[in-house]
């Protein structure tokens, strides 16, 4: 083809009209709502039964109960034990699992359409008759506090702990997990107690999607879910949610740490809220996708990080909305900066028609494509029972999505993203971090990677304009088994990032991402030594043309000791 | 069961352009939606020493614009189309994809087209993509517990460098990276004689030859690269090592072992051997080290599929207190006792099952069947395959999986990691 026709990107072809099948609705007697769906593409199907219990419901002396319902429903039933389970579900090839998130507790089973009946029937044993026996439980106990204690070392689990407890305050979305104490505390007659209680079928709705016979199914629900009895309604009355008007600057100390994790969050809609469809346009232009704003700011211009977003987590009471990044720690505090312009222009200017377009064109599009599997459907089609949303909220979907105007967008930004009011948080090297960051918040608070509190005073309150000057060329001495060996560093100077090289007499060594914190330089110099990459962690202080410090190498198994002088006539030429 | 269950074949077409493109069409009406993946032959396998990380570094290039296309326009136009895209590198090869309604084909079309013949390499991209790269290593590999070890366990089973060294790559080597070796690597590998281009979806069989045809037809081929040497001793390279894990809070361990090529009747074999051991909460380890021993907090096991020698891996995070060569025993145990008495009547029913399972929830995405059929394409140069793979699985015997694993899994040929908890800096 000739290069003109390749210049522009071409139509689309005719349009393929694609609606959302229509589901078959029933209620059981007992009050369980039933949603079917009869697609005979694949032999295959997907089951899901959602109850409206999840673990903000929890009572407060059993914190962690609705988790371990979930998670011990298929840990023994009156018929059958854990393994035999465990062996019948995976015999057929199928699945079978169950889980709580903050707002509900969701049983799941998929199978080949051939097996349908046996999986429904183990559906409805877990369901209806888990007996939830003591030494399972105690397994289930032992495993869930290692658990817990495991999920500390992951600095996303950090962050969003930290940013829970600041946004939702005392209202039980801010327990992002249970503590160790809550889960010893569980014993089986509260779990028999509670699963009786909330287990309820007048409670519940169950979507069915697949090579099933409408009919059939229903013939099949009725023998097995007949008899359960119908309960009463979980009432979801919480503590309120605090107000936040100013900004706070909270630092998970993880020594080491390679980057820092960011999160800026505040409190956001719950799920029916009016302003979902232009918060989610706005959330679309500003940072949800790899073409938002953010994403194009921080990755692929400045080259902070791998991935920047905004995220807009609505749930059945409230949301947050959050933005994060994982950013390499030198740039941190240069993050907040750009991170902080992009919510202001949000809200200070209007988005272009193109970028309005681009947002609409990108949510109203993808709508079918997350139609294409039998999960992708079911999702669909449970989120809109589990969050009351209208009847016909699938079919006029994208139709609401089109109708947001450039003006709706700018009002949301306004009242739903508050740079202000933000809780910024930060997982990191706290030492590396603080002086960076210490002026975007009033107040500081410093935690430990156990959730203690630390007295942030122990962190020097330097700031970023009062870094040591690095530059120049370093002739140092290792003391190693009482010789002293010359080293020398050529170090250049960007703000608090420091680059350069490490000179020994076994080779060259590379620093590309060194920081300098008041007077305290960390970097790592690489180098290639008899064919391998050895590395170099230099922590060092300087005072005028003074350094001392250590060089840690896996060559040696200790710190090695250093001392020297920068170079003076050599500093004009190096740096 | 499985031979009583009929499942209709996908529909395949395959042709060639004239410039050596091959092409694979996979009509299926179900959905609007239409999935174009490009597979281009070209992993880190293909890395030379010295310049590490370079495919995967490339892959980010590929959405840094073309003569058409802006710079992360390649993001814009498909998320504008209401399209998903993205790419990924592994040993083998890197791909490209996209999903979107069906009547955007000619958009995926004309943006994968594109880049094919003109990439836009500079020195500004170039450093750009260095910096997100090293941002993704710190962020997947440096800055989580455990995050290395798959690399490190890498070096351990393999002799040969192409196949020993990570994707990721070293940081220095990417430092080292111009832009005229970046021409030059797009022009050896990104030819497409070198690429396999599959189209799954809803499409009107004229149309789309016409818009191949239109697009990628004039794209020049280019010699290709030399034949790769990927061959390996049967030794492991090292038995043991001990890594220092600055993260992790508890103690690890990671066994590998080296196995034949993906698709061998042995490679398969150990394939079901490895569900019979470790998948699912019905396995042997499972129900011995989580459920009996009640010893282990997280199992975990899988196969590294290769053209060449591949690999199965199985680990687990103990609970601290516990000894973790008494674990390893077990695991040995089982290893042996499967290699004696090979996999129960029950447990080949329920790979069976599963392996149908898998094979027909597969099939529901566009991207999925996409993907599969790309990769029977450039590794075993038959599309078709998509529809005998199951077939291949199903037809291995229970004694077969007792045999490969008494030889390649009951042997001290074999590399442990054992990570230690290197405590906070």
């Amino acid at each position: 083809m000739t290069s003109d026709l390749r210049k522009t990107a071409p139509p689309p072809l005719a349009p393929v009209e694609f609606d959302i099948p229509q589901p078959h609705h029933e209620t059981l007697a007992n009050g369980l709502r039933v949603v079917i769906f009869e697609d005979e593409r694949l032999p295959l199907v997907s089951l899901r039964l959602a109850f409206y219990t999840g673990d903000i419901n929890d009572p407060d002396e059993s914190v962690g109960i609705g988790s371990a319902i979930a998670s011990m429903l298929t840990e023994g039933t009156e018929k059958y034990t854990s393994f035999q389970l465990a062996e019948k579900i995976e015999r057929l090839g199928a699945g079978l699992s169950s889980s709580a998130s903050d707002d509900f507790t969701v049983v799941s089973a998929s199978c080949l359409s051939l097996y349908s009946s046996e999986v429904l029937t183990l559906l409805a044993e877990v369901v209806l008759r888990p007996t939830f026996p003591a030494e399972e439980l105690d397994l289930y106990k032992r495993n869930t506090v290692e658990h817990l204690k495991f999920q500390r070392s992951q600095p996303g689990f950090l962050a969003g702990e930290q940013a829970a407890r600041l946004i939702f305050g005392i209202h039980p979305y801010s327990r992002v997990s249970p503590k160790a104490a809550d889960i010893e505390k569980l014993d089986r007659q509260s779990l028999i107690r509670r699963h009786a209680e909330t287990f309820v079928p007048n409670d519940a709705v169950l979507v069915a999607i697949g090579d099933i016979r409408r009919d059939e199914f229903l013939a099949e629900l009725r023998d097995y879910f007949g008899e359960w009895q119908t309960g009463a309604k979980q009432k979801s009355e919480f503590r309120g949610l605090p107000a936040r008007n100013s900004r706070s600057l909270t630092v998970v100390d993880r020594p080491g740490s390679a980057q820092s994790n960011i999160v800026l969050a505040n409190l956001s809609i719950e799920r029916d809220h009016p302003d979902y469809f232009p918060l989610i346009v706005m959330n679309q232009v500003l940072g949800a996708g790899a073409s938002s704003r953010v994403f194009m700011n921080l990755r692929e211009e400045k080259g902070y990080t791998y991935g920047a977003y905004t995220r807009l987590d609505s749930k059945r009471l409230a949301g947050s909305f959050e933005a994060t990044a994982e950013v390499r720690t030198a740039v941190t505090g240069d993050s907040l900066k750009e991170f902080f312009y992009e919510l202001n222009r949000i809200r200070e200017t209007k988005v272009g028609d193109e970028e309005l377009r681009d947002a609409k064109e990108f949510l109203t599009g993808v709508f079918p494509l997350r139609a294409e599997t039998q999960e992708g459907l079911t999702n669909l089609v449970m989120n809109q029972h589990l969050y009351s949303l209208p009847e016909n909220y699938l079919q006029t979907y994208r139709e609401n999505i089109n109708k947001i105007t450039a003006e709706d967008v700018q009002r949301v930004a306004n009242v739903h993203v508050r740079p202000d009011e933000t809780a910024i948080v930060l997982v990191g090297d706290a030492e590396q971090v603080l002086p960076q960051v210490r002026d975007y918040a009033d107040t500081l608070e410093v935690f430990d990677t156990e959730g203690k509190q630390q007295d942030e005073s122990k962190y020097a309150a330097t700031s970023a304009n009062e870094l040591a000057d690095a530059a120049g060329k370093w002739e140092l001495k290792i003391i190693f088994q009482g010789q002293n060996l010359p080293v020398s560093l050529t170090l250049k100077q960007d703000g608090a990032a420091i680059s350069g090289e490490l000179d020994t007499m076994l080779g060259k060594g590379t620093i590309a991402d060194g920081t300098i914190n008041g007077n305290k330089i960390s970097a790592t110099a690489r180098a290639e030594m008899q064919g391998q990459s050895v590395e170099f962690v230099i922590a060092g202080k300087l005072e005028n043309d003074a350094m001392s410090g250590t060089i840690t190498t896996p060559m040696v198994p200790n710190p090695l000791p250093f001392t020297g002088n920068r170079d003076c006539t050599a500093q004009k030429s190096a740096a | 069961m499985s031979h009583s269950f009929n499942l209709p074949p996908l529909a395949i077409e395959e042709y060639r352009l004239a410039n050596g493109l091959r092409v694979v069409l996979n009509l299926d009406v179900r959905v609007p939606v239409i999935s174009v993946a490009v597979y281009y032959n070209v992993g880190s396998r293909n890395e030379r020493e010295g310049r590490t990380g370079f495919a995967h570094l490339f892959e980010h290039m590929m959405f840094q614009g073309s003569e058409n296309v802006p710079k992360a326009g390649h993001f814009q136009y498909i998320m504008k189309a209401g399209g998903t895209m993205n790419g990924t590198t592994s040993s083998e090869r890197t791909n490209y994809y996209e999903t979107l309604p069906a009547s955007q084909l000619p958009l995926a079309l004309w943006l994968e087209s594109d880049r094919m013949r003109s990439l836009a390499v500079t020195q500004e991209n170039l450093d750009n993509q260095r910096e997100a790269v090293k941002e993704e290593k710190r962020l997947r590999y440096d800055n989580q517990p455990y995050g290395q070890i798959f690399d490190l366990i890498n070096e351990m089973i393999y002799k040969n460098f192409a196949n020993s060294h990570s994707t990721i790559g070293s940081m220095d080597h990417l430092d080292d990276a111009t832009v005229e070796d970046v021409q030059e690597f797009f022009r050896i590998y990104y030819a497409p004689n070198n690429a396999v281009l599959v189209i799954s979806g809803v499409f009107e069989a004229m149309t789309v030859r016409e818009l191949v045809e239109t697009y990628f037809g004039d794209i020049a081929s280019q010699p290709l690269p030399a034949e790769l040497d990927v061959s390996e001793p049967p030794e492991v390279a090292a038995n043991y090592k001990e890594w220092e894990d600055k993260l992790a809070p508890f103690p690890a361990f990671l066994i590998g072992w080296k196995i034949p090529p993906r698709r061998t009747p042995e490679f398969n074999a150990l394939y079901l051997a490895g569900k019979v051991l470790y998948e699912g909460d019905s396995s042997r380890l499972y129900q011995k080290l989580v459920k009996g021993e009640e010893s282990v907090i997280q199992l975990f096991g899988f196969t590294d599929e290769r053209r060449g020698p591949s690999s199965i891996f199985v680990g687990a995070i103990p609970k601290p207190e516990e000894d973790l060569s008494a674990i390893r025993e077990i695991i040995m145990e089982e290893i042996h006792d499967l290699s004696v008495h090979g996999p129960t009547t029950a447990e080949m029913e329920k790979i069976e099952n599963q392996l149908v399972n898998d094979t027909v929830r597969m099939r529901q995405g566009s991207l999925s069947r996409a993907q599969q059929i790309a990769e029977f394409t450039l590794y075993d140069g038959d599309p078709s395959l998509v529809n005998r793979e199951l077939d291949e699985l199903l037809a291995v015997k229970a004694d077969q999986v007792r045999l490969a694993a008494a030889h390649y899994l009951n042997t001290d040929n074999r590399a442990l990691l054992d990570v230690v908890p290197a405590g906070k800096g």
